[in-house]
């Protein structure tokens, strides 16, 4: 028996050696998309990441992570983004969820819904500018509607 | 049982000595097997379909970066487990599996630490490291949905195992690393503009991570899978995921 116990746990161990099967490892890199200074890029660019654009952007533009557009860079299309910074020129409407910066250099034409903007003076902006969160916190009261609310309160205290 | 192929240039007597190491401490683990000697112009796939019909389900690749993509360039689609022993030079994809060169390599194989790997698949057949295509007039479609295109001639390097790295100037610290394993493929396009009177210039890399492209050029362009250059006018590249059964070492670098 006491030899019999001596050699079970040398056997398990070579056939534990024998079968490691590992969990694939595959980790998520952080490779930005970039888009370089002479390339065009045109239909619907979507990435998962953050993109960089120095190049020009025609069609749409999707990420859920932060995009920025460099000095020089040109997007025609409409643009949604977790976060954006603008230093070059975009044409089309733009949709951040978070965080949008308009550097001196930028240069947009097109509506602009965004949380929080930041625009540096000198930059340029033809459109629209919505901040969703203002118009949840206070809505508009029109006169009829508060007179509505009056006479229920009134008839609730009656 | 295991198979092993070695590979052509292994026949030379400075690789003697190391392979005689090898092969003892391969028989002291007892996973000593058939040694088959490869040539450069024979397709591997029914050699291993043949070996593992008689019962063989490791195949070991002893050589370089060089065999290890011209056995697993047609063999990735084999139902066996993979391993390597890399000996001699070129050897940069032994790193990224974290398997040291020599005979230390052996104790790697004889540990079996298996790891389903993506491969790169193109025109027909696999690569594993690197797809590289030469300076050329080409335009480059994204998962059918975008089209990416310059004015000048243009360089990709698809990357899967080994990582690209590449430095604007040669004192400069910022480095371009991929990871070799994360899903995706990367592809770097380098524009090729004319400066002045003299040559040309690598511009500013674009960076496209992705899971299926197109490259269509003009005219024929040169594309080198793995080492092994091919003229294509259209190449379509995918990533085939958890294609290959691979023993790779501890300190692997995914």
């Amino acid at each position: 028996m006491i030899f019999k116990r001596q050699n079970t746990p040398v056997e398990e161990v070579d056939e534990a050696v024998e079968e490691v099967y590992e969990d694939a490892g595959h980790s998520e890199d952080n490779v930005d998309t970039v888009v370089g200074p002479s390339v065009n890029v045109e239909g619907d660019f979507a990435s998962e990441g953050n993109i960089v654009v120095k190049g020009t952007v025609t069609g749409s533009v999707h990420t859920s992570k932060n995009l920025l557009v460099e000095p020089g860079a040109r997007i025609i299309a409409n643009v949604k983004a977790g976060s954006a910074t603008i230093a070059g020129e975009v044409r089309g409407n733009m949709k951040i969820k978070d965080y949008l910066e308009l550097t001196a250099t930028a240069r947009v034409v097109g509506d602009i819904e965004a949380k929080t903007i930041a625009m540096e003076a000198g930059s340029l902006l033809c459109g629209k500018v919505m901040m969703p969160g203002l118009e949840a916190n206070e809505p508009r009261r029109s006169g009829r509607s508060r007179k509505s609310e009056d006479s229920s309160m009134e008839m609730g205290g009656e | 049982m295991y198979v092993y192929l070695y590979d052509n240039y292994l026949n030379s007597k400075k690789f003697q000595s190391i392979l005689k190491q090898i092969e003892i401490r391969l028989v002291d683990y007892g996973i000593a097997g058939k040694i088959l000697r490869l040539n450069n112009y024979v397709d591997v796939k029914p050699i291993i379909e043949d070996e593992i019909k008689r019962g063989a389900k490791n195949i070991v690749i002893v050589g370089n970066d060089r065999t290890f993509g011209h056995v697993l360039s047609r063999g990735a689609t084999c139902d066996c487990v993979f391993g390597f022993l890399p000996i001699g030079p070129d050897n940069t994809i032994a790193e990224v599996l974290g398997i040291p060169e020599g005979v230390e390599s052996s104790d790697i194989l004889a540990r079996r630490r298996k790891q389903k790997l993506d491969v790169g698949w193109f025109n027909n057949r696999y690569f594993v490291s690197q797809l590289h295509v030469m300076p050329a007039k080409v335009r480059v479609i994204y998962d059918e949905r975008f089209q990416v295109s310059t004015p000048f001639k243009m360089e990709v390097v698809v990357c899967n195992f080994q990582p690209f790295y590449w430095k604007r100037h040669k004192k400069d610290a910022e480095e371009f690393v991929v990871h070799p394993q994360d899903r995706k493929l990367e592809a770097f396009l380098r524009p090729l503009t004319k400066t002045g009177w003299f040559g040309y210039k690598y511009e500013d890399p674009s960076i496209f991570p992705f899971e299926e492209m197109e490259i269509i050029g003009d005219s024929p362009f040169v594309v080198e899978a793995d080492g092994k250059a091919t003229k294509e006018v259209k190449v379509k590249i995918k990533l085939a995921k958890n294609k290959i059964d691979m023993i790779v070492g501890r300190d692997r670098k995914f």
